[in-house]
């Protein structure tokens, strides 16, 4: 993947683009907000990572400006204000992920890797197959090895947002946000006992599971 | 001079001022107004005694001829005050009278004159120039002249001229020191309120603006400014605490972290233990930036937020929520999580914060839990609506707080010392307070025989 980021924080951006090229992504940096705008427009990527406060032209404005111009690459908004009216202004603005700072790198690459992937045709696909695995989002029908299986609402939205992410880490955070739209920090295990029912009820009695933990990540749904 | 400046300033002294000068422009036109009106009255009276006297003389020289005219007009010249008698033959010659040197044309013409003369220096008064107004005609062949002299009716003019004045200067006079007193008493509780504002500027936050008996507009301000500062001293004494509570929650696990680093540093015990340090590190800074995200969630619940960021929010739905989130947990945990939750319950508030509040609440009675024999642990979510509040509890049948320590316990940033030591960031319940405080609404404590039972007890339109 080809990224941009625009952080005007030189560690910050360093260990980044460092971690970013050792997880196979080529990563430009302009370290601030007219440079970056300048590099954004002019150039093609596949993800853009925006930090809010930047010097002479601050994220927002960048995002808005490229949303403007028709520019539809994916945006991960960086930012130390976290509360749920700064993300709203962020996504408002045409950011299409928002980030408080601190964050685990894990975190921030399973995000990118996530958005990349939005600006593929599939994002309007009417059913999501992993291997065996079928899940039909009009009929709401899930099936494995042609047996259908029952699911929660709850559970099909989990099970929806992980089939649509095949292949990538989604964080516990990310399942959070988008499955039950919520910000907040609950316990850790939380989402872990959701994921270990749609376990149970998914990959119990087959030979090959598709329910993948990834240590210190999140999870995977593949093959 | 610069309290002159001062008080010129003031809005009273501008406004005095404003009115001094109406009320001034006011009574010159009126006083202006009386003047003429009285000039035309009196001018009219002397024209009709001219007229009378002229009426006079003119029969006394039909009934007694030549020489009862020159007689009256002797006679009437003879006698002090302002008269203007004149008589003269067609020559030009004066017969009778007391003024002579009257201009040409008023000799030759009939008709009514005024102008300029000098008196007889027998009659003349303190001044020898008058001014005359006459009547002019001819009778029996001679040239009567009757008239009088104006400079008394100017007389009246001056003095009605004078007491103007002095009306006008009184007027300014008395208006000037009625403002400059009201501006006085104005400037004098400004100052108050500015010395106020001075003693609460260099420190002293406990000050207040002093009110009076009066219950006038100084007082409405003083009520507000007071209210005012009540408020920001409470947000001073809350930053107080948070930033006391943020040196007591951060810096222990801060210096835990510090000595874990360097105990692994100094261990030499191989790679695979330094990993482990450094793992353990990571999660003990996820901790910490956990303990700090709640502190600055429980100081911006504090602090108030901003209406805008207020929305409709379906409390039914974030109760229902939460605890089907939580419902597996639960079950884990060998408890169960039942519902109890009135459908369509709507307030104007934060989403997230409310959500966060249950799900600490739970939290707490996931982690209060004791397992014993023969008891299964429950948690019931209620959400009832009732005579305009928003009732959000939640109760367990746990091991309960104390009586004497369930006041406590909801007191901001106030923890019980065991809980402190448990873990997690032991701020939960304060962030509940703060979210029932950011409702204008209440957290409490109750007996939930046997147990907690915690009540967000909120009003159901919040303003």
């Amino acid at each position: 993947m080809k990224i941009l980021l625009i952080e005007d924080d030189r560690e910050a951006a360093s260990y980044l683009i460092q971690a970013l090229d050792e997880a196979g992504h080529v990563t430009h940096h302009a370290s601030d907000g007219e440079t970056g705008y300048a590099m954004a427009s002019s150039m093609d990527y596949d993800v853009l990572i925006v930090d809010r406060m930047l010097p002479r032209r601050d994220g927002l404005s960048i995002v808005e400006s490229l949303r403007a111009e028709g520019n539809k690459t994916p945006v991960l908004i960086l930012s130390a204000l976290g509360e749920v009216d700064d993300r709203v202004t962020g996504l408002r603005a045409g950011g299409d992920d928002y980030l408080v700072k601190p964050y685990a790198f894990t975190e921030l690459l399973a995000r990118i890797e996530v958005l990349a992937r939005r600006s593929s045709p599939s994002e309007a696909a009417t059913s999501y197959e992993v291997g065996d695995l079928s899940l039909d989002r009009l009929s709401r029908k899930v099936e494995r090895s042609g047996e259908s299986i029952l699911l929660q609402p709850r559970e099909f939205r989990l099970l929806e947002y992980l089939m649509k992410n095949a292949g990538k880490v989604v964080t516990r955070t990310m399942l959070l946000e988008n499955v039950w739209d919520y910000h907040f920090d609950p316990q850790t295990n939380v989402i872990d006992v959701h994921m270990s029912r749609l376990r149970g009820k998914i990959d119990k009695g087959h030979a090959n599971p598709l329910l993948h933990t990834i240590r210190g990540a999140g999870y995977m749904i593949r093959e | 001079m610069s309290r002159f400046a001062q008080l010129w300033r003031t809005t009273t002294v501008r406004l005095t001022a404003v009115f001094i000068a109406l009320f001034v422009v006011f009574s010159i036109l009126l006083l202006a107004f009386i003047a003429y009106q009285s000039s035309i009255q009196i001018q009219q009276q002397q024209t009709a005694q001219i007229d009378r006297e002229v009426d006079l003389l003119k029969r006394i020289d039909e009934r007694e001829g030549v020489r009862g005219i020159v007689f009256a007009v002797a006679r009437l010249s003879s006698q002090p005050g302002p008269g203007i008698y004149y008589l003269g033959d067609n020559a030009g010659l004066q017969i009778a009278g007391n003024v002579s040197g009257f201009p040409a044309n008023v000799l030759q013409n009939d008709g009514t004159f005024s102008f300029n003369y000098d008196r007889d220096p027998a009659y003349a008064g303190d001044s020898t120039k008058g001014f005359a107004v006459v009547r002019s005609q001819v009778v029996d062949n001679m040239r009567l002249i009757v008239g009088r002299d104006v400079v008394e009716r100017r007389g009246f003019t001056v003095i009605v001229f004078q007491g103007f004045l002095l009306a006008v200067l009184g007027i300014l006079a008395f208006s000037i020191l009625a403002g400059v007193v009201t501006a006085r008493r104005v400037l004098k509780r400004i100052d108050t309120i500015n010395a106020t504002s001075a003693k609460i500027i260099s420190g002293n936050l406990s000050e207040r603006v002093p009110l009076t008996r009066r219950n006038d507009e100084f007082d409405g301000l003083a009520t507000n400014l007071n209210a005012m500062l009540d408020r920001i001293e409470a947000l001073m004494v809350g930053l107080k605490e948070v930033t006391d509570n943020v040196a007591h929650d951060l810096k222990t696990p801060l210096t835990r972290l510090r000595n874990r680093a360097e105990a692994a540093l100094r261990d030499g015990s191989g790679e695979a233990a330094q990993r482990e340090a450094l793992e353990t590190t990571l999660s003990e800074s996820d901790k910490l930036i956990r303990t700090f995200n709640a502190l600055l969630m429980i100081a911006r619940a504090e602090a108030g937020a901003p209406s805008g960021a207020l929305a409709d929010v379906d409390v039914s739905a974030v109760a229902a929520d939460v605890a089907e989130l939580y419902e597996p947990v639960a079950e884990e945990a060998g408890m169960t999580l039942e519902t109890e939750i009135a459908p369509d319950v709507h307030l104007r508030g934060n989403r997230e914060l409310i959500g966060q509040a249950v799900v600490n609440l739970i939290e707490n009675a996931l982690k209060y839990y004791e397992p014993a024999e023969g008891k299964t642990g429950r948690i019931g979510v209620t959400v009832r609506q009732e005579a305009g509040r928003v009732r959000i509890a939640v109760g367990d049948n746990g091991p309960g707080i104390p009586a004497e320590d369930r006041a406590r316990v909801v007191e901001r940033f106030v923890r019980l010392e065991k809980s402190r030591t448990e873990q997690g960031s032991g701020l939960g319940l304060s962030l509940v307070a703060a979210v029932a405080k950011l409702h204008h609404g209440q957290f409490r404590i109750e007996d939930n025989n046997p147990g907690v039972l915690a009540v967000i007890d909120l009003p159901a339109t919040a303003p």
